[in-house]
């Protein structure tokens, strides 16, 4: 077992992602849109129109938190789109034919979706402070946000590299990920509270794992209460070993 | 067992350190790589590999020599443990590759069979960052990189992004990326195709000077005869998943036996069956036959002869000594170069698709 070589390794893989970031920022500007256009669009029109009961925080305060978990759901859950683009040039079979462990090319190709994933996060705030959304600026609570960011898309990553062992194209992913992406977000507590759902969508919102990253970012963002936080944290750090575990398993299938 | 190996590669496993001397078979004269039996069955009916055996020395350059779908990819990923093996036993410097999966890619540097660097990154840092994936020392790092590029001829193109890199660069540098690395075994899985000749030449030497310098033993595979013969010190001629002959290229040229004489015809010959104290037939096309002589030079006038009398013109005929094709020809049953072409073109499709 060697510890410093396992996080060295991962550190690596995730290094690579940032610097081929570097060689070109486009796609990392144009990820950018979408949540924009949910807090500029989405956001400020229901605000205006209190058309959603958002409990003591106003509408924009309320889904601010719910686009930062859905952008970053977005870049993880179609991080294994890269990762066969990844196999189809070759460079996943030359990441598996190194000495390194494959659990810690797994995990440092998750780390790379963390990195945009807090990109996205840093973006988001700024938005939301242009807009003048009173969130906490608590320092502790920031980290716990990008905390939460990080874990997050290692999750969800994991969990896409997962099924593209399986479904090893390019088309049958993004596939899969619009089926998964839309009934996360909107079987979520991201843009309304669970407690305006039908109750049968109630029941699949508590079993979704995206309300949990919600919940945990507003409760550090918005309302400073914690209670709930562990349970999130639990949940998450539960399901992240799962994937990442099993992928380091699957990964090679790609490459049959 | 084979299950036992895919477990073990993903724990965090065991420390390895590149420039300690195998733990197991303390012997330590192990072979540095040693195939018993080994298989590859996909879909439970295509045989890739078939119950191959071959045992490589260490600081050997060998050759695995055979047509496209011969089984030489399917033997090197097995090799890197990118494939679970059937069945069979497969050893590098004496550490079980089911066992060890991890330990034994630590030992390894690899080449595929289609370009495998990053587009996306510069040739540095393509270096750089599979520098740290293979554990090379931090203070060796700079150094390292720096010699391989200037060796490769690529220092100058070093922090342009790969994806402007012509093929031959691209093959260059992951040439260069062994010699960063220093692995003990280098598996080259066709490292010469699609390239041209000064490119072709320029891997050729490198891929001695590993040998010489660090006694680097390398295992490359190749269709092409001249490159075989050309770099390996022994040869195992590959058909249809299996070994069918294994030797040097002296060795193997030598069983064939005697010269290959060659005839043009001027119309063709219609089947006539060349007498057998002249000497067999080994290859035959409409108007062209090649017979296998004892002595070329000496049965030209007995074959001319032959051929007057049976009324049939002769157009050149010419006489070499057995090359590997002939070996090929001799143990596969067939010409090597017949299923050439298709390999070509779609080993030069890898490297389009890779520029797009
Ligand atoms: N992933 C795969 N699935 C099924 N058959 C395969 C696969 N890879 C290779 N083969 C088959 O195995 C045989 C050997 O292929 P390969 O090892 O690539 O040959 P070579 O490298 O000598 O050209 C071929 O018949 C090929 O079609
Ligand atoms: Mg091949």
């Amino acid at each position: 077992m060697n510890i410093r070589r396992f996080v060295s390794s991962s550190l690596t893989v995730a290094e690579m992602e940032a610097r081929k970031i570097r060689h070109d920022t486009t796609e990392l500007w144009t990820r950018v849109i979408q949540p924009a256009l949910w807090l500029l669009v989405f956001g400020v029109t229901f605000n205006s129109v209190k058309g959603l009961p958002s409990g003591s925080f106003s509408y924009i305060q309320f889904i601010t938190p719910g686009i930062l978990a859905q952008s970053v759901l977005f870049i993880a859950i179609f991080y294994g789109i890269t990762v066969v683009w990844e196999r189809d040039v070759g460079i996943i079979t030359k990441l598996l034919s190194m000495p390194a462990s494959r659990t810690s090319i797994v995990l440092g190709k998750s780390l790379s979706a963390s990195l945009r994933g807090v990109f996205q996060a840093v973006m988001i705030f700024v938005l939301a402070l242009l807009l003048g959304v009173k969130i906490r600026l608590d320092p502790v609570d920031v980290a716990g946000v990008f905390a939460i960011v990080i874990l997050f898309a290692i999750c969800f990553s994991s969990l896409s590299m997962l099924i593209a062992s399986f479904m090893k194209t390019r088309d049958r992913m993004m596939g899969i990920g619009q089926a998964l992406t839309m009934p996360l977000f909107f079987a979520s507590n991201a843009i309304y509270p669970i407690s305006i759902m039908p109750v049968w969508l109630q029941y699949v919102s508590v079993a979704n794992p995206l309300s949990y990253v919600v919940d945990a970012m507003r409760s550090m963002l918005l309302s400073g209460n914690y209670s709930n936080l562990p349970i999130d944290i639990a949940a998450l750090l539960v399901s992240t070993t799962a994937f990442v575990g099993l992928a380091s398993f699957t990964i090679r299938r790609l490459l049959e | 067992m084979l299950k036992g190996g895919l477990a073990a590669d993903n724990c965090l496993e065991m420390t390895w350190n590149k420039d300690e001397a195998p733990a197991a078979g303390s012997a330590g004269m192990e072979p540095a790589v040693e195939a018993q039996d080994l298989t590859k069955i996909y879909h439970g009916n295509i045989r890739a590999v078939d119950a191959i055996t071959f045992s490589i020395r260490r600081g050997e350059i060998f050759g695995l020599l055979g047509p496209n779908g011969a089984g030489k990819t399917t033997t090197i990923k097995m090799i890197v443990t990118l494939s679970n093996a059937t069945s069979g036993r497969l050893q590098v410097f004496g550490v079980d590759i089911f066992r060890s999966p991890v330990a034994v890619r630590g030992m390894l540097g690899y080449v595929p069979q289609s370009i495998s660097v990053d587009a996306d990154l510069s040739g540095y840092e393509n270096l750089l960052i599979f520098s740290k994936l293979s554990f090379v020392p931090k203070k060796d790092r700079a150094k390292r990189i720096w010699d391989a590029l200037d060796y490769m001829g690529l220092s100058d193109r070093a922090h342009d992004l790969v994806r402007h890199y012509s093929g031959g660069m691209m093959r260059r540098l992951e040439i260069a990326q062994a010699v960063v690395n220093r692995p003990k075994v280098l598996l080259l899985d066709e490292p010469t195709i699609g390239l041209d000749p000064s490119s072709k030449m320029h891997v050729w030497k490198s891929i001695k000077q590993l040998r010489q310098e660090f006694g680097t033993t390398v295992l490359m595979t190749t269709h092409d005869m001249g490159e075989a013969d050309e770099l390996c010190d022994r040869i195992a001629i590959m058909s249809q998943g299996k070994i069918a002959a294994l030797g040097s290229p002296e060795d193997l040229k030598r069983g064939v036996g005697g010269d290959v004489v060659t005839l043009h015809l001027s119309s063709p010959h219609l089947d006539v069956l060349i007498p057998r104290e002249i000497g067999n037939t080994v290859h035959s096309e409409a108007k062209m036959i090649q017979v296998l002589t004892r002595n070329g030079e000496e049965a030209i006038p007995t074959i001319t002869d032959f051929f007057r009398s049976q009324k049939i013109g002769i157009e050149s005929i010419s006489v070499h000594r057995p090359n590997l094709d002939d070996v090929f020809m001799k143990y596969a049953g067939r010409r090597l170069h017949d299923e050439e072409a298709a390999g070509a073109v779609s080993a030069r499709r890898d490297i389009v698709r890779h520029m797009k």
